[in-house]
C-alpha cells in the first residue's frame, strides 16, 4: 500500500510540474490548455472512490495553491470536491466506457464553476463569457487529451487499486 | 449516540470531504502566511530549474539543427569557392592567350582541348574544331607558352593534335642565340632532345629554342622550350641538348591552330 502511495506521489507531483512547465508553453492553443493535474485526479479518483479522490484533490490542490501565486486553499477546496465527485462515478453500477468523460465533465465542470466563482468575487466577470469562452471549450480540450491519456495510462491505475 | 456514530461511519467519505473543505476555507482565510513563503520560494525554483533544463535541451537541439545547416553551407561555400578559383584560373588563361591573338602575326583558329588521343603510340589531343572552321592537316597549334604540334588528322567538327611529346614527332628546331639549326624530338621521358647541334658550337643552359621555319608546317619563332641540360661525348660528333618544353602537355585546355600568315605580315 505504501508502495502505492510513493508512486501516486510521484505521478501527481510529475503532473503538478507537467502542468507548470510543458503544457502551458506546448499545448496552449489561445486560452485554452488541457488540465493535466485534474485528468490525473480524474483517473485516479475513478479507480479508488471518493475518499482517496477527495484526500488526492486536496493535497494536490494545495500543491497546486503553493507553486502558483493564487489563493491558498482555492485550489484544494476546487480539487477536493473533484475528487469526491470523480470518486462517486468509479462504482460498479457505471463501470462503463464513457464512465471517464462523464465523470471528466462532470468533476471538472464542478471545479471550474467553483473556481470560477472565487475569482470572480470583487471583479466585474461576465459570467456568460466565462462559462462559454472559457470554460466548456477548455473542457473539451482537456475531455480530448483525458481520453487520449486514459486509454494509454488508465489500466495502470485500475492494476494498482 | 450509537445512530450519531453510524451515520459517521456511513458518511465518512462525504465528512472527510467537508472536513477538506473547513480546511481550505480556513487556508484561504490565511492565505498570505509568511510561513508558506519560504516553501512557494523552493517550489517555484524547483520548477525554474526544471524550465531552465527544458530550455537547454531546446537550445542544444537548436544548436545541432544550426551547426547541420551551417556544415552543409560550408560545404556548398567551399564547393562555390573551388568553381571561382577555377573561373579565375580559366580568366588568367583565356587573358594570356588573348594578348596571342591580338599579338600574333597569324590567322589563328581558337579551340579547347576536348579528348586526348588512345591510339597506341601516338601522343596526341583532340581538339573542337574541324574543317568547317577551315582546320587542314599539318597545321601547326600553339598555345601561350608555345608550341604544342601540329594537327595530324581531322573531320567535319574535330581534329586531332600530334603533340611534340610523341615520337614520330619531328620538329625543325633553332638555337635562339647561335641560330644553329637541328631536331627537336621526344627522347621518351619528359624532356626533348635536340639533335645535330655540332660540338663546336657554343651552347648555354637557359637557351630558347624556336622553330627554325625550314619546315613546311610549322612558322619560324614558336618558342619550343628552354636548354636544360648539354652532354658532350668524346666519341660523338654532335652535343646532346635536353630541352625543357615550353608547354605542360598535361596541363593543356585551349590552343590555338595557325591558319595563316596575316595580309599585313606577309606584305612586310
Amino acid at each position: 500500500m505504501n508502495r502505492y502511495i510513493i508512486r501516486y506521489f510521484f505521478v501527481f507531483l510529475g503532473a503538478l510540474l507537467l502542468q507548470s512547465t510543458v503544457i502551458t508553453p506546448l499545448f496552449q492553443i489561445y486560452y485554452w490548455k488541457p488540465n493535466l493535474i485534474l485528468i490525473v485526479l480524474v483517473i485516479f479518483s475513478l479507480h479508488h472512490g471518493q475518499m482517496a479522490g477527495s484526500t488526492a484533490g486536496f493535497l494536490v490542490g494545495l500543491s497546486s495553491d503553493i507553486i502558483s501565486s493564487s489563493l491558498l486553499g482555492l485550489g484544494a477546496l476546487c480539487k477536493s470536491i473533484t475528487g469526491y465527485i470523480a470518486g462517486s462515478f468509479g462504482s460498479e453500477l457505471v463501470r462503463e466506457r464513457y464512465q471517464f468523460i462523464v465523470a471528466l465533465f462532470v468533476a471538472g465542470g464542478v471545479h471550474d464553476i467553483i473556481m470560477l466563482f472565487f475569482n470572480s468575487l470583487g471583479r466585474d466577470m461576465s459570467w456568460k463569457v466565462m462559462i462559454f469562452v472559457y470554460m466548456i471549450p477548455n473542457l473539451f480540450y482537456t475531455a480530448i487529451v483525458g481520453t487520449i491519456i486514459y486509454y494509454f495510462v488508465g489500466r495502470w491505475f485500475h492494476h494498482h487499486e | 449516540m450509537k445512530r450519531l456514530l453510524t451515520f459517521f461511519s456511513l458518511n465518512r467519505s462525504l465528512w472527510l470531504l467537508l472536513f477538506y473543505i473547513f480546511l481550505s476555507l480556513l487556508l484561504m482565510n490565511f492565505s498570505d502566511g509568511r510561513s508558506l513563503r519560504g516553501v512557494r520560494l523552493v517550489l517555484l525554483q524547483t520548477i525554474e530549474w526544471i524550465d531552465e533544463i527544458k530550455e537547454a535541451i531546446t537550445v542544444h537541439q537548436n544548436m545541432e539543427k544550426e551547426l547541420l545547416a551551417l556544415k552543409k553551407e560550408n560545404f556548398d561555400l567551399r564547393l562555390t569557392n573551388i568553381k571561382l578559383r577555377e573561373v579565375l584560373i580559366e580568366n588568367a588563361r583565356l587573358r594570356k592567350l588573348l594578348e596571342l591573338k591580338t599579338s600574333s602575326p597569324y590567322h589563328l583558329v581558337a579551340a579547347r582541348v576536348i579528348g586526348k588521343g588512345t591510339e597506341e603510340g601516338i601522343r596526341t589531343l583532340i581538339l573542337n574544331v574541324g574543317e568547317d572552321d577551315s582546320v587542314r592537316i599539318n597545321m601547326a597549334v600553339v598555345n601561350a607558352d608555345g608550341l604544342v604540334g601540329r594537327i595530324i588528322s581531322t573531320t567535319t567538327s574535330e581534329s586531332i593534335v600530334q603533340i611534340l611529346m610523341d615520337h614520330n614527332s619531328l620538329v625543325s628546331a633553332r638555337l635562339q642565340q647561335s641560330r644553329e639549326v637541328g631536331v627537336v624530338g621526344w627522347s621518351g621521358n619528359s624532356w626533348l632532345d635536340l639533335q645535330y647541334i655540332s660540338k663546336n658550337i657554343p651552347v648555354k643552359r637557359g637557351e630558347l629554342v624556336i622553330t627554325s621555319g625550314l619546315s613546311q608546317i610549322y612558322p619560324p619563332g614558336l618558342k619550343i622550350g628552354v636548354v636544360a641540360d648539354i652532354i658532350e661525348n668524346e666519341y660523338d660528333w654532335f652535343k646532346e641538348i635536353r630541352v625543357k618544353p615550353a608547354v605542360n602537355f598535361n596541363a593543356v585546355e585551349e590552343v590555338f591552330v595557325i591558319r595563316a600568315l596575316r595580309e599585313e605580315k606577309r606584305d612586310e
